[in-house]
């Protein structure tokens, strides 16, 4: 599984330090206890500029998925690419890789995971791995 | 609120396609003096420019000394992506309502396709390092624009059940209106099974639910309508406008990829024009893919939400169907100019201009734009007729 390699600014700098601890951090309102997506300067629900870093749960579901065929490269098979909308525990939707639909099949409310890869020459990556139901 | 009539009176249309060697500036200087002369106008009339740059942004204000414009009243690009091109003719009728211009010329112009590279390189966006969160959805590998509408698809598809056949219906019905166009790139016949033999781009998008990539511009003119009834061509009445751009957020309950900006657009545009979608001859529909067709009829209200699958295939879009839509083959069939494509074949069917595709009864045309993944949206009715209401 190839994860393109991601580079850090100084606003995603706490993101992919907790990433490289396997924490998910996301943005939360300490006044109005409210979570919101790692891209979010204002808090996507009321606005409250007051948004801080903080671990979630990393637990979440499936919302929606695409898979984009791998197609040979000299003769050498590339594999397909799963990706998914994760929407997490706390709210906050993440669109991430998703590293086991060979195991476990795709399908909406799927509970999901989220891991952790480390591609070379990158900060660590969110990726997404799919629970079977009990 | 009084706001003066306004009209596209001039159309103007490059070769487009796979066409080569020519920058966006070339191509949009062909198609503004193209509309001029089509309108009866001399370039000198014109005096505003508002220009849509495409993909690269490599066409903007100076496009006004490379048409050796002078003393514009009314200068500005306008990026609202595939919403830009009737973004252009909402900000010129205002414009033109205000005094503020009488003649604007609106052009759409990108040459993204280059020689020896596919159509998916055109808009594949390069080598940029990934940096920050805003990053992660392309490093998770969703990079193309078929894989973000994929997403958006597979939800519908999920929700209500909405299959890949009935997506296929909509290619089917574009290619059969593109056989009718001699415009057309893409104008020989296909099936279902076509659809459903030809390759996966993004599950579950096909090949067939792609639109075209094309090099080439469109421009307009508009003008008011008390004008336009003294230029060259019959004058395309502008009736009613919309925009919504829906702002989704990445948050739980929110319905991308089930609502689009159509749901508040097309009604906004149908309320000004004092008409119910009902009354609706002609649909020209943003149709970067099948399914964009398909969101934004249930959106404008041609069917009940949940139910365009059911609607697209059952013939209804296609010549000899109840509801004509796309009529000159879309950007799935036709050619990709973004939102000009929709325009630019309303201006046709509103003037009768369609040949063999003109739909018969073409009163009342909804013509809309979609920009980013669902992201922008605005909506033109257009009339041949004078506004009566």
């Amino acid at each position: 599984m190839t994860v393109t390699p991601v580079v850090r600014d100084d606003y995603s700098a706490p993101f992919f330090d907790g990433a490289a601890r396997g924490e998910l951090m996301l943005r939360y309102s300490p006044s109005r206890g409210t979570w919101s997506p790692p891209e979010a300067r204002l808090c996507v629900t009321t606005h409250a500029a007051d948004l801080e870093w903080r671990a979630a749960s990393g637990e979440g579901t499936l919302v929606s998925w695409t898979v984009i065929p791998g197609r040979s490269r000299d003769g050498t098979p590339v594999p397909d690419t799963i990706v998914g909308i994760v929407e997490t525990a706390e709210g906050p939707w993440l669109t991430l890789r998703i590293v086991n639909a060979d195991e476990v099949p795709p399908a909406v409310d799927r509970p999901v995971r989220v891991e952790f890869v480390h591609p070379d020459n990158s900060e660590a990556v969110p990726v997404a791995r799919l629970v079977a139901s009990p | 609120m009084n706001i003066t009539p306004t009209a596209i009176a001039g159309l103007g249309m490059t070769q487009l396609g796979k066409v080569y060697g020519r920058t966006p500036a070339e191509f949009a200087v062909e198609a503004v003096t193209r509309a001029a002369a089509d309108a009866g106008l001399a370039l000198a009339d014109i005096d505003g420019l508002l220009v849509n740059p495409g993909v690269n942004n490599d066409t903007d204000l100076r496009l006004q000394s490379t048409l050796q414009l002078r003393d514009l009243r009314l200068l500005t690009t306008i990026q609202g992506f595939g919403s830009s091109a009737i973004q252009m003719v909402q900000y010129a009728s205002m414009a033109i309502s205000a005094g503020m211009a009488n003649v604007v010329a609106c052009v759409y112009a990108d040459a993204p396709l280059k020689e020896g590279r596919g159509s998916g390189a055109a808009y594949a966006g390069g080598n940029r390092p990934l940096t920050g969160v805003e990053a992660l959805p392309a490093a998770a590998g969703l990079k193309s624009a078929p894989a973000r509408y994929a997403i958006a698809a597979r939800r519908h598809m999920e929700t209500y059940g909405t299959t890949s056949e009935q997506l296929g219906a909509v290619a089917v019905a574009a290619r059969a209106w593109a056989a009718m166009n001699p415009l057309a790139q893409m104008r020989e016949p296909i099936t279902i099974d076509d659809h459903q033999n030809s390759r996966m781009i993004a599950d579950p998008l096909r090949l067939l639910d792609c639109c075209l990539v094309s090099n080439g511009a469109i421009a307009i003119i508009v003008t008011s309508a008390e004008r336009a009834a003294d230029l060259a061509q019959p004058p395309v009445h502008i009736w009613g406008w919309g925009q919504a751009h829906p702002g989704y957020t990445s948050y739980r309950d929110s319905n991308f990829g089930l609502v689009s900006g159509a749901a508040q657009s097309g009604p906004a545009a149908l309320r000004m024009a004092g008409v119910t979608v009902d009354e609706i001859d002609i649909r020209e529909i943003y149709d970067c893919f099948t399914y964009t067709t398909l969101l934004t009829l249930e959106d404008y209200g041609f069917c009940a939400k949940g139910e365009g699958g059911e609607f697209v295939a059952s013939g209804a879009l296609a010549p000899g169907g109840s509801h004509p839509t796309n009529t000159g083959g879309g950007e799935l069939s036709s050619y990709y100019m973004w939102g000009m494509t929709p325009l630019s074949e309303a201006v046709i069917q509103a003037r009768g201009q369609g040949g063999q595709r003109q739909v018969a009864k073409n009163d009342l045309i909804m013509v809309s734009g979609n920009g980013g993944v669902l992201d922008f949206h605005a909506t033109l009715i257009v009339s041949p007729h004078a506004k009566t209401r």
